[in-house]
């Protein structure tokens, strides 16, 4: 059916024709150089039997001064592939790899010239941010009901044409402070992958982040 | 030699270091050197290290790279890297064991990898890396469980399945397998299937290598749910079956018993429970799209009327018959219902795009551009798509633009394709010492790779492409603007010369002014709001200003070597450039195109067309005279008899001989009749006939439903018209033939076919509209919501019977 797989750079053309094709924000390719040059773990692509790129997302860490966390930057799957679980599939992948750089990483550079190193500290809070039109139901269900975000604010005239946004989140799963393990049942195939997040858990590193 | 810039290494900190001088970075020489330079200068700074060792690694040097970074290890304390240093010190490990890998040290990449593990964040790298090496190194066992295990992350990559069956010793990459081999490939994908219950590539990849019996009852257990749930995507998932002999029959008749079942029971044979309504919907739309592979166009048609009949509202079915209106040749028609589509969910970009598509192959610019700028941002709305770098668009406009002849807007589209593709090029210096930093090492290699092969894609290809044929029109026949007006001037008496001249000169200089005016306000908006200006005015928005180039072969040729360079496999790279050559006078040149079409396809009619067409116009050469020429004379008798194809024959016997080889190929037949008007112009009329005997066998005797399937395609079909017309001309010929082929293609409006939208009062048409309103007294008849001019055209001389 269609393959779900990591980007990689070969990938970039095809997945700014899908934007192109799809939704009305799109990026100069620039801006998917950066992502993938960024945060490689986190693009990933639906790649059909022929070999076409039908889906992708587009995700990153956020770097911001009090905390850091993942933000989908973009994400569709042609309206021809639809009813296949994609955009979930999609979504869980990129999730999962925000999950594991959560976990160890505190350090947020910045890119702006003149190139100065800002190491910004890290508190608690794991999660995963992205927008969503007002108007889109299909998508405001998909990660409502399906992927588990919850509405944290409304951005009013996010969009060019003017309309709002929800700004959406999802908790991710904790990190090692949290003393309970919840696992995240993704939505996709027979397999859990919980198993192999489990050994990522360092046994002594339960202490909370310090300053 | 390209020199290196940089800033002063005494004065620099490295958050100033700026890289201009990466542009010329491919000095990889230099680059090196540069970068030891700054290593021994300033040593505790980890980027320098790390640039050290990628330049050696670009520099083919990988073992020096990887030395390099196990002397930055050395430097490292034990417990290093601190929490938040993690990530970036895993990626730097997996890029030394990667180099590792490319300088073939596999075992000692492998033992790195596992010693490093926990310093390694990137959990699946890890896992792919691993399995990777485990392969080189011959370790299936353990490579199969490691697949396995990677399939338990995720089943839906087929990747893994892949190398789980080369572990087993079960993957051919022709996709055939002695029947023991699916046996046990059988067996493997049963015990998967029960794993991944959920994940459909352990059901679709056995469609690939089991048939007869086995495929049949796989493929219907695996097409039945999808065709209940309502996926349409699923016939896409199947077509590249369609290639498999003999499984495109068993879907056939697999999908109409369906069909059947479903109603004349309701439901699928052997079952009891009933199928919702929507699958039989899904199950014609399957069906629809089955036929339209299989060329047969007309029961396509039935088939997706009937299920629009069935279930009005859905828009993936219009979407289909869009694109089966399209194969079957009457691109206006797809057009007009793909708009029709687009109308139904007008929030969608992609059924906007959709439909901009269809305008654009139906050369509706005009419209094309119109519809697509309703998902563009506000403003300088056209320019957007540019800004985004929409080069489907782009290239899909200036292919519409260079079928209507228009090269000067075409080439503006293409050439706006070849720019985005040199602002891509510049992007990646930027990144250069950002991806040092953030030490996304591999991805920063695979980057500069793909740099390096971009002009190797597809849009690319076929922008060089489209502008190079523009430059060769314009060659041909060059611009009225410049040579057919002043001819006209020149006929006036000189008082209206005058006045004419007086008439040119203000317009521009209204133009002009125009420019300037919009330029201030810019400026203006700029100091007033602050922000920076809207983008400078376009001064030649229909390209006119790329028409009046001095030397088109000259533009030609540089896309030409950008194509010769990353797209020496393909055969249209070497006939563009052996007709540019050819007109330059470049015999050498030509030669070489006629070579490299020779080594790809000897028995492709182009390269045929351009064999003889070369050895003709050398043959007709004066002898020579010059030095030079004496030169090109002695390569070329050198070089003839490497050609198996003329050795002791003359042109026409080559001509001839060719002939018999490919009898039966229409396109063969079209390539042999135009060399003899060539090389034999007095025997036009037996080219015309060896044309028009051509016969256009069946297929094969396919089903009871339809128009029999035949040989010949479209596509072809019109390049010989073309043929008829232009180089062999003969109107009436052209007439014949034209006549001939609406029969085969009822639907090509090329062919004016009684069922396309090009004969107004089609009777397909008819039935359609009859069909669509219910009663045949109707006289107003539903128009899409933007007034879809051209339905209103077809419609003006409909005769209800």
């Amino acid at each position: 059916m269609v393959c779900i797989r990591k980007a990689t750079v070969d990938d970039l053309l095809a997945m700014q024709t899908c934007n192109l094709f799809c939704l009305p924000e799109n990026y100069q390719m620039k801006y998917y150089l950066y992502h993938i040059l960024s945060w490689p773990q986190l693009l990933y692509v639906a790649e059909d039997y022929n070999g076409k790129i039908v889906g992708y997302v587009l995700a990153k860490m956020e770097e911001e001064t009090t905390e850091c966390h993942g933000h989908i930057t973009s994400l569709a799957v042609l309206r021809t592939h639809r009813k296949l679980g994609l955009a979930t599939k999609l979504m869980t992948a990129a999730q999962h790899a925000m999950e594991q750089l959560l976990s160890y990483s505190d350090l947020a550079i910045s890119l702006r010239p003149p190139f100065v190193l800002v190491i910004v500290k890290v508190y608690g809070a794991e999660y995963v941010s992205l927008h969503v039109r007002k108007s889109n139901r299909a998508a405001f269900n998909l990660y409502t009901e399906t992927l588990g975000y919850k509405i944290h604010d409304v951005e009013a005239k996010y969009y060019a044409d003017g309309e709002d946004a929800y700004d959406m989140r999802k908790q991710l799963k904790g990190r090692k402070h949290h003393h309970h393990h919840h696992h995240h049942h993704h939505h996709h195939g027979g397999g859990c992958c919980s198993a192999e997040t489990k050994a990522d858990e360092k046994p002594g590193s339960t202490e909370a982040k310090t300053e | 030699m390209v020199q290196l810039r940089c800033i002063r290494i005494e004065a620099l900190r490295e958050e100033k270091m700026t890289w201009i001088g990466l542009a010329q970075m491919r000095d990889l020489a230099g680059f090196v050197e540069t970068r030891q330079q700054l290593l021994t200068l300033k040593p505790n700074h980890r980027m320098n290290w790390i640039g050290f060792a990628v330049a050696q690694h670009l520099n083919s040097n990988g073992s020096k790279a990887v030395d390099i970074l196990e002397a930055y290890e050395g430097t490292l304390e034990d417990d290093y890297p601190p929490d938040n240093e993690r990530c970036e010190h895993g990626e730097m490990l997996l890029y030394k064991i990667s180099l590792l890998e490319e300088c073939g040290m596999v075992e000692r990449a492998l033992e790195e990898l596992r010693k490093k593990e926990p310093k390694i964040v990137d959990k699946l790298a890890y896992k792919e890396q691993e399995v990777s090496l485990l392969e080189k190194l011959g370790r299936f066992d353990e490579g199969e469980e490691l697949y396995k295990k990677l399939l338990s992350m995720n089943p839906d990559n087929y990747r893994y399945y892949e190398g789980l069956q080369r572990c087993m010793g079960l993957y051919s990459a022709s996709g055939q397998y002695s029947p023991d081999e699916i046996d046990r490939l059988e067996a493997l994908y049963a015990s998967l299937s029960k794993q991944y219950s959920r994940s459909s590539a352990v059901k679709r990849i056995p469609l690939d290598f089991l048939s007869a019996e086995k495929f049949r009852l796989a493929a219907e257990s695996y097409i039945r749910p999808f065709l209940t749930k309502g996926v349409p995507s699923l016939f896409s998932d199947l077509s590249p079956l369609y290639d498999h002999s003999g499984k495109a029959d068993v879907l056939e008749q697999l999908v109409l018993e369906l069909e059947h079942s479903i109603k004349t029971t309701g439901g699928y044979t052997g079952r009891v429970d009933k199928e919702p309504p929507s699958t039989l919907m899904w199950t014609l739309f399957y069906l629809a799209q089955h036929y339209d592979r299989r060329g047969q166009y007309d029961v396509a048609l039935r088939k997706i009327d009937e299920a629009i009949e069935h279930t009005p509202t859905v828009i993936d079915l219009y979407s289909v018959k869009s694109r089966i209106l399209k194969h079957a040749g009457d691109p206006v028609a797809a057009a007009a219902l793909a708009d029709e589509a687009r109308c139904m969910d007008l929030a969608d970009r992609y059924v906007n795009s959709e439909c901009v598509k269809r305008m654009l192959q139906a050369d509706q610019v005009a419209l094309a551009e119109k519809t697509a700028v309703l998902f563009t941002k506000d403003g300088e709305q056209h320019n957007n798509l540019h800004d985004m770098q929409c080069m489907w668009y782009e290239l899909a406009s200036g292919e519409s633009y260079l079928r209507q002849g228009d090269l000067g807007r075409a080439l503006k589209k293409f050439l706006a394709v070849e720019k985005h593709y040199a602002d891509i090029t510049e992007d990646q210096f930027d990144f250069h010492s950002y991806c040092l930093r953030k030490m996304t090492l591999r991805t920063y290699v695979e980057m500069l790779k793909f740099q390096d092969r971009l002009h190797s894609y597809p849009y690319f290809r076929k922008a060089a492409a489209g502008a190079i044929n523009c430059y060769l029109k314009l060659y041909d026949s060059p611009s009225k603007s410049s040579a057919e007006e002043d001819e006209e001037m020149s006929k006036l008496p000189p008082s209206q010369k005058k006045k004419l001249r007086q008439k040119q000169r203000k317009a521009e200089a209204r133009a002009k002014k125009e420019a300037e005016v919009k330029e201030e306000a810019n400026a203006t908006a700029v100091s007033r709001s602050g922000k920076r200006p809207i983008k400078p005015v376009d001064l030649d928005p229909h390209g006119e200003k790329l028409l009046q180039v001095e030397d088109p072969l000259a533009e030609a040729t540089k896309y030409l070597k950008l194509l010769q360079k990353h797209s020496s496999d393909s055969l249209e790279t070497h006939l563009l450039s052996f007709e540019v050559n050819m007109r330059k006078q470049k015999i050498l040149l030509a030669l070489q195109a006629v070579k490299h079409m020779v080594r790809l396809d000897a028995d492709n009619p182009d390269t045929h067309r351009c064999l003889i067409k070369f050895f003709h116009k050398v043959g007709s050469m004066l002898a020579p005279v010059t030095d030079a020429e004496k030169l090109i004379w002695g390569v070329l008798e050198a070089e003839r008899p490497t050609f198996t194809q003329l050795q002791g024959k003359s042109l026409i016997e080559a001509n001839a001989l060719f002939l018999e080889k490919h009898r039966d190929s229409l396109t063969h037949r079209a390539a042999v009749a135009e060399m003899i008007s060539v090389v034999e112009p007095s025997k036009k009329k037996e080219a015309i006939n060896l044309i028009e005997e051509s016969s256009n066998d069946l297929v094969s005797s396919n089903g009871a439903l339809g128009l029999p399937v035949k040989k010949w395609r479209l596509k072809d079909c019109i390049a010989v018209h073309k043929l008829l017309g232009t180089i062999l001309d003969d109107r009436e010929a052209a007439l014949r033939w034209k006549v001939r082929c609406a029969e085969y293609f009822p639907f090509s409006a090329y062919f004016e076919g009684s069922c396309s939208s090009a004969v107004t009062n089609s009777s397909y048409h008819q039935m359609h509209k009859l069909h669509e309103n219910g009663s045949p007294n109707e006289s107003s008849l539903p128009l899409s919501s933007n007034g879809n001019i051209e339905k209103l055209e077809a419609l003006k001389d409909l005769v209800i019977q």
